[in-house]
């Protein structure tokens, strides 16, 4: 592997992913509150929720609650533009960058991730994650 | 002043006399000219800059300002030392015509040809406006905002659901025409 492919030899193993790196959009379900802003705003219609409503009773309160339990949440990104403009409008930041880029299909129907494969791309640390404000000063 | 910029004074010089607004936005040094002095400011930017490499030439659709028209774009620099300078001018809407660059950079040539099929801009004395990206006999003007995208119009829009709900509403979708009745 070495002399006669300098070029390929140059190439790094592991890649050296800059700081806030756009890898992948993960999705935290316990806060999404399936309210569509992300769906709405994305310029490439590539998210995709449905959701339904539940009741709840809390203690002390006249008559039960309400609220959206999320049924599927997918991105395609096989549309997908890494804008992350749907990470920017979140009101809950159930959506955040991680840095895995290592998801390409060989069929385009693998590229829609479902919402268990989405939360599974959720930083383990937070400071994998886009929380590196070195560059916003 | 920024790195990759030819100094906002020396822009100033070359343009003298030609009504220009030499301003700087985002670490770029920004040259405003009027529509009609729009290849010869090119020229003289060119020769007093030395912006001897063409970089690119598009358009922006501004038909929803106040003042409407298609604002033209090009940006140059110099090999030498990288420096360079956005110009643009404003082609008023009821008449999308503009001197060709092909005179200063044969280069934008193809950027005019895009250019003129994308936005409907005439670029008068270019010597081809054959299309470059379109297929011969398309209709219409892509990149302008008021062009539907025919994938758009037939793909349901995923923002249309509720909450709480799994089904199309009636919600549609921001920038598109209305439903026909």
């Amino acid at each position: 592997m070495s002399g006669d492919r300098p070029a390929l030899d140059a190439v790094p193993a592991e890649p050296v992913l800059p700081p806030r790196s756009r890898g992948v959009i993960a999705l935290d379900p316990d806060a999404c509150t399936s309210c569509m802003v992300c769906a709405r705003e994305c310029p490439d219609w590539c998210i995709h929720i449905t959701s339904h409503t539940e009741a709840y009773v809390v203690e002390g309160s006249a008559r039960p609650r309400q609220r959206q339990v999320l049924d599927r949440f997918a991105i395609d990104y096989a549309l997908c533009l890494w804008c992350g403009i749907c990470v920017e409008v979140c009101p809950f930041d159930a959506l955040r960058w991680a840095p895995d880029h290592d998801y390409a299909a060989f069929d385009v129907r693998d590229l829609v991730h479902e919402k268990d494969r989405l939360a599974g791309w959720l930083p383990e640390r937070e400071d994998e994650g886009c929380t590196d404000t070195s560059s916003t000063g | 002043m920024a790195e990759g910029m030819t100094a906002a004074p020396r822009v100033e010089a070359a343009l003298s006399g030609l009504g220009a607004s030499v301003s700087e936005e985002f670490g770029s040094t920004v040259a405003d000219v009027p529509r009609g002095k729009w290849a010869q400011a090119l020229g003289r930017l060119r020769e007093a800059c030395g912006l001897d490499w063409f970089d690119w030439l598009s358009a922006v659709d501004e038909m929803d300002r106040p003042e409407p028209g298609i604002r033209l774009v090009c940006r140059a620099q110099s090999a030498a030392d990288q420096s360079g300078v956005l110009v643009r001018t404003l082609l008023p809407a009821d008449d999308l015509r503009a001197a060709t660059a092909t005179g200063v950079w044969a280069g934008a040539c193809w950027h005019e040809r895009e250019t003129a099929e994308m936005f409907g801009v005439h670029f008068e004395g270019a010597a081809s406006h054959d299309p470059l990206l379109l297929p011969a006999g398309f209709d219409g003007r892509p990149l302008r905002k008021d062009f539907g995208l025919a994938a758009r119009a037939e793909r349901p829009w995923p923002g249309a659901v509720e909450p709480g709900s799994a089904t199309l509403g009636r919600r549609r979708p921001p920038g598109l025409p209305a439903a026909p009745p």
